[in-house]
């Protein structure tokens, strides 16, 4: 793509101009990216890892109680943002991270799915809540899924039945922990 | 079904010296123009009232024009496999009579039930009461999806709370089975 924005100015009378259009110019910038992380992974992937985990930019699934204990995390007696989990988010291709917060029904998994297609590489999973992980209370239910893990590769569990918000924390660092851990790609 | 109702009739027995006037005239006026119904006193202003389906229209209809009751509250399913029936349960109560305000009337109907449900297509039907109580529309929808009573004369009998794949039983008859993991 690159060699075809630069080359095409002789090739059917078309100039670089008409060659970037917002399609070509995203493909352009992801090369770029691609070239980058060939160029520096080895010496800084380090680097690259360290800005991933101080800037976690989280999805909120919140299909149950489990989102209050989330809200009271990105209070300001919490406050989860000195641990790099940013709490504004503007869209899913803009988020790396995605909390389920609460029961799962068999409706909602196609919607959670796609949620979680639409985000970009890399992007990490937190299961919250005991619903989230087995079904919690509703485990016999004809219509709770039970455990995400069936649908979403799921990186932290955070149990309880709604964890407190020290909990939470601890699985956002357990992540962190993680992902510093990563190969990065 | 003859045990369940031989433990009814014990039941009327034991409630007859708390039953009301009110509730006795309600009693007697149906039992007066439906012979063949079967009345129970369940507990303090609850009456039920069990009907066969070929019936189940002329006596709604009779309860809200002569009886006052003029909505229904709910409507409940109940499986009972070992009769083979499904019940159904019209909760019918009544806004404009105000001596009528504590008195909850239960109008039970049952239907054959199939082994291998196919909703919609087989044995388990049940004239909708749409007609008479309007409200019963979305509450007769839900009852077809989980226990897969068909109501003929129901304007709208789309799914609605089921996932849109679902290819299963309906989920609230017994014998479903919980996938699990």
């Amino acid at each position: 793509m690159v060699d075809n924005i630069v080359t095409s100015k002789k090739s059917e009378g078309l100039t670089v101009i008409d060659k970037i259009n917002a399609h070509n110019a995203n493909v352009f910038v992801g090369k770029l990216g691609d070239l980058l992380y060939k160029a520096v992974d080895k010496p800084l992937g380090m680097a690259i890892n360290w800005g991933r985990l101080w800037s976690l930019w989280p999805v909120h699934i919140e299909t149950a109680c489990c989102s209050v204990e989330f809200g009271a995390a990105s209070g300001p007696r919490y406050d989860v943002e000195r641990f790099g989990i940013i709490e504004a988010f503007g869209s899913l291709r803009q988020c790396d991270l995605v909390v389920v917060q609460g029961t799962i029904t068999r409706k909602m998994a196609p919607r959670l799915r796609l949620v979680y297609d639409q985000m970009p590489e890399p992007k990490y999973v937190i299961a919250m809540g005991a619903c989230a992980i087995t079904g919690g209370l509703y485990f016999d239910s004809y219509n709770v899924l039970p455990g995400i893990d069936g649908i979403l590769p799921v990186d932290v569990y955070v149990p309880g039945c709604p964890p407190r918000p020290e909990t939470l924390i601890q699985g956002c660092m357990l992540l962190q922990e993680k992902i510093k851990r990563m190969k990065p790609r | 079904m003859s045990s369940t109702s031989n433990n009814t009739e014990i039941e009327k027995i034991e409630n007859t010296s708390s039953v009301t006037d009110t509730e006795k005239s309600l009693s007697d006026s149906i039992s007066k123009k439906f012979p063949n119904v079967q009345i129970t006193y369940v507990n303090p202003n609850r009456i039920r009232v069990n009907v066969k389906r070929e019936e189940i229209i002329d006596v709604a209809s009779f309860i809200r024009d002569e009886l006052n009751f003029d909505h229904a509250e709910s409507v409940s399913g109940v499986d009972y496999p070992e009769d083979n029936q499904v019940e159904v349960v019209y909760h019918l109560g009544s806004y404009t009579d105000t001596s009528l305000n504590k008195q909850i009337l239960a109008l039970a109907t049952r239907t054959p039930r199939e082994d291998i449900p196919h909703p919609g297509n087989d044995n388990t039907k049940l004239p909708s009461l749409h007609d008479v109580f309007p409200s019963v529309s979305f509450h007769e929808r839900e009852c077809f999806e989980m226990l897969g009573v068909y109501f003929e004369g129901n304007p709208d009998n789309r799914r609605l709370l089921l996932p849109e794949d679902w290819a299963d039983i309906p989920p609230l008859r017994k014998d479903f089975a919980i996938k699990g993991r």
